[in-house]
C-alpha cells in the first residue's frame, strides 16, 4: 500500500476491503479445517472419539494410532511400493521426455515437424479405457508392477514443457560445445540439462505427487495386495469397514482394551500418506509458474 | 563432420542427407517416440473391437469376427440408457454450473487485496487441497458426511434431524460438486491470477481518479483482462461435460445413489473391466468420446463467432 491510496481510501473501499478480507479467511478456515480435523481425529483417544462432537481440537492424547500405522506390514510395504512407483516412474519421465524433446529444438532436425504432429494428436486422441486395458493386458502387464511405472511415461504436455524451455537455452552454447567436438548425447548432458534444472524439478515434483496420488492404475491392473501401493491400501482402509473385522482376533481384543478406535488407525494413516506431500509443497509452489503454462498450453 | 560445416549452407540439404547428418538425434527421440506410440496409438487401433466380436485367445491383434454395429445397438436398447445419459450430463453440466465461475470470482477478489504478504498466504492455503490424493477426499467427505459426522453435529446443534448424505441419492450431486470446489478453487485460479497480473496498475489508478467504485473496477478493468483465458477455459470445460471424474464417482458412490451417480464411466468401468464386455463397452468409450469432441468443436464454433476467441 502507498501513501496516494492510503489518502484516499472512500468509506465504501474500506467495506469492501473488510468484507473481502472477511470472505478470504472464511475460504482459508473451510480449506484448512478437514485437514487439522484429520490431524487432531490421528492423536485424540478412542474413548474421546466414539462421544462424537470432536472438531478442531484433540481430546486427549495418544499416539498408539501412529504406533499401529507403522507397525502393520501391509501399510509400511505399500508404502515402500509407492516410493519406488513413483521415484522410478518419475525417472523414465525425466530421461525419456528431455531426449524426445531436445532433437525438436533444433531448427534444422528432419523430422521435427512430423515427430510434433505425432505428440500434438495425442492430446486430442485417445484409445480410451477398455483399449488401452486390453493392451496392458497384450503386454503382460496386469498384474504386473511395472504397469505402475512404464506406461504413458512420454506426454505431450511434459514434451512441450521441456521442449519450450529447450528453446529458451541461448542456441550458442550448443554450438559452442559442437565445436570443441561433443556429440549430441554429450551436449544434452553436459549442457542443456544442467541448465534446465528448474523445469526437471518442477516436472518432476508433479509426476511423484500425480504418482503418490494413483490410486485408479492400481485398482484395474493389480490384484495382489503384495504389489497395492499406499493409497489403495487406504482406500481399504477407510472405506472397506470389514477390514478391521478381518484383523486378527488378538488385534479385535486389543481395540477393545486399548485406548484407540479405527478412526484413530483411519486418520493416522492418512496424516502419513498425506505427509510426504505436505513436505514437498512448499517446494512445488515454487514451480507453479510452469503449472499455469501446462494450463496455458492446453488452452 | 563439425569441420565440414565451416561456411553456413544457404540451402537446405535434402531431407535423406539431414537425416544422416543427425541420425543420432534420431536415436536419441526414438525411446520416447515408441513409448507414445506403444502406449497411445495401439489404445486407439484397439477400438476397433468395437466392431468385432473379441476373442480372449486371439487377443487384440489377432483374428476377430467383425459385427458392425451389434453393440452399439445393444447399447441403445439399454434399459439403463436414459438414466445413464441423464446422470452424466447432468452432473458434468452442474459441475460447469458450479465449479468454473468459482475459482474466477475467487481471483478476482483476491486481485482485490492490497496487503501482498496476506494474499500469499491466501494463495499457498487455497493451493493444498489440489494435492491431496481423491481417495483422501472422498475419505473425509464420507467421514464428515456420516450420520454421526461433523456436518450432522452441526445440524443437530441447530435441532435438525440427521441426514443420511451417504446413501440418499438426492444429495449426490451436490456433495460431488462441492468436494470438486474444495479442491479445486485455488489450482483453478491461477490461470486467472497470472492474467490479472498483467494488467497495467496505471489502469486501475486511472479508473480511480475518474470516479470508480470498487466494482465498477473490477467490472470495467478486471473482468475484460481475464475474459479470452475464461472463455479458452470454457471450451476446454465444455469437452468434458459428459466426462466427468468417473474415478472419483467409484469412491463416492454405492448402490443406494446409482440412481443420480452411476455415470457412463463408471458403468463403463463396471461392464468392461469387471464384466469384460471389452467390445460393448468399447463402443460406449468411442460414443463418449466423439460425443465430446463434437461438443468442444461446437464450443469452439460459437466462441470464435460470439467473442473471436477460439482453440484454433
Amino acid at each position: 500500500m502507498n501513501k496516494k491510496t492510503k489518502i484516499k481510501l472512500s468509506l465504501s473501499d474500506r467495506i469492501f476491503n473488510a468484507v473481502n478480507i472477511f470472505i478470504m479467511l472464511v475460504i482459508m478456515a473451510v480449506m484448512l479445517a478437514p485437514i487439522i480435523h484429520v490431524v487432531c481425529v490421528s492423536f485424540s483417544l478412542g474413548s474421546e472419539i466414539q462421544k462424537g462432537g470432536l472438531f478442531l481440537w484433540p481430546h486427549g492424547f495418544t499416539l498408539e494410532g501412529y504406533k499401529k500405522v507403522l507397525q502393520d506390514h501391509m501399510i509400511v510395504r505399500s508404502y515402500i511400493n509407492t516410493v519406488i512407483y513413483a521415484f522410478s516412474h518419475t525417472a523414465l519421465v525425466i530421461i525419456l521426455t528431455a531426449l524426445t524433446a531436445y532433437p525438436l529444438t533444433i531448427k534444422d532436425f528432419p523430422l521435427r515437424k512430423g515427430i510434433t504432429i505425432f505428440i500434438t494428436i495425442t492430446m486430442f486422441f485417445s484409445g480410451g479405457a477398455i483399449p488401452t486395458y486390453l493392451l496392458m493386458k497384450e503386454l503382460h502387464l496386469i498384474n504386473n508392477p511395472l504397469v505402475m511405472v512404464v506406461p504413458f511415461v512420454v506426454t505431450a504436455y511434459n514434451l512441450i514443457l521441456f521442449r519450450t524451455f529447450f528453446e529458451g537455452i541461448d542456441p550458442c552454447m550448443r554450438e559452442s560445445a559442437r565445436i570443441d567436438g561433443a556429440g549430441e548425447f554429450r551436449i544434452l548432458i553436459q549442457i542443456i540439462m544442467p541448465l534446465s534444472k528448474a523445469i526437471i524439478a518442477a516436472v518432476s515434483l508433479f509426476t511423484i505427487v500425480g504418482k503418490w496420488n494413483d490410486w485408479y492404475s492400481a485398482l484395474i491392473y493389480l490384484n495382489s495386495e503384495a504389489y497395492y501401493p499406499v493409497q489403495m491400501i487406504l482406500r481399504k482402509i477407510l472405506f472397506n469397514s470389514t477390514v478391521f473385522a478381518q484383523m486378527d482376533p488378538s488385534v479385535m481384543q486389543m481395540f477393545r482394551n486399548s485406548t484407540i478406535t479405527p478412526a484413530n488407525i483411519q486418520m493416522a494413516t492418512i496424516v502419513v500418506i498425506m505427509l510426504p506431500i505436505m513436505c514437498i509443497y512448499p517446494f512445488i509452489q515454487k514451480y507453479f509458474a510452469a503449472g499455469v503454462m501446462v494450463g496455458g498450453v492446453k488452452g | 563432420m563439425a569441420r565440414q560445416n565451416k561456411k553456413p549452407v544457404p540451402k537446405q540439404r535434402s531431407f535423406w542427407k539431414r537425416c544422416v547428418k543427425y541420425r543420432s538425434l534420431i536415436l536419441m527421440s526414438l525411446p520416447g517416440l515408441i513409448a507414445v506410440f506403444i502406449f497411445s496409438y495401439i489404445p486407439m487401433y484397439g477400438i476397433l473391437i468395437a466392431f468385432q466380436d473379441y476373442n480372449p485367445v486371439e487377443g487384440m491383434f489377432g483374428h476377430n469376427n467383425w459385427v458392425g454395429f451389434k453393440y452399439f445397438k445393444q447399447f441403445l436398447q439399454n434399459p439403463y440408457l436414459f438414466r445413464l445419459i441423464r446422470n452424466t450430463l447432468l452432473l458434468g453440466i452442474y459441475t460447469l454450473l458450479w465449479s468454473f465461475p468459482a475459482p474466477i470470482i475467487f481471483a478476482l477478489l483476491m486481485d482485490q487485496l492490497t496487503n501482498a504478504k496476506f494474499k500469499k498466504t491466501v494463495q499457498s492455503i487455497s493451493y493444498l487441497p489440489y494435492f491431496i490424493s481423491t481417495v483422501v477426499i472422498v475419505g473425509l467427505v464420507k467421514d464428515f458426511c456420516s450420520v454421526d459426522g461433523v456436518i450432522n453435529g452441526i445440524r443437530e446443534f441447530f435441532g435438525l434431524n440427521a441426514v443420511s448424505f451417504m446413501t440418499d441419492p438426492k444429495y449426490f450431486r451436490t456433495i460431488f460438486i462441492a468436494s470438486n470446489i474444495w479442491q479445486g478453487l485455488g489450482w483453478g485460479a491461477i490461470v486467472y491470477l497470472a492474467a490479472l497480473s498483467g494488467v497495467d496498475p496505471q489502469l486501475h489508478e486511472a479508473a480511480t481518479l475518474d470516479g470508480a467504485n470498487r466494482w465498477q473496477r473490477i467490472r470495467y478493468v478486471s473482468w475484460p483482462a481475464i475474459v479470452p483465458t475464461t472463455t479458452i477455459m470454457l471450451i476446454l470445460e465444455s469437452g468434458k461435460i459428459i466426462s466427468s471424474d468417473f474415478t472419483k464417482v467409484l469412491l463416492l458412490y454405492n448402490e443406494s445413489t446409482y440412481e443420480t451417480a452411476d455415470i457412463i464411466g463408471t458403468y463403463v468401468y463396471r461392464e468392461g473391466i469387471l464384466g469384460g464386455k471389452f467390445e460393448y463397452t468399447t463402443a460406449i468409450g468411442l460414443l463418449t468420446s466423439l460425443f465430446s469432441f463434437i461438443l468442444l468443436i461446437t464450443a469452439n464454433f460459437l466462441s470464435k463467432k460470439i467473442s473471436d476467441n477460439s482453440l484454433w
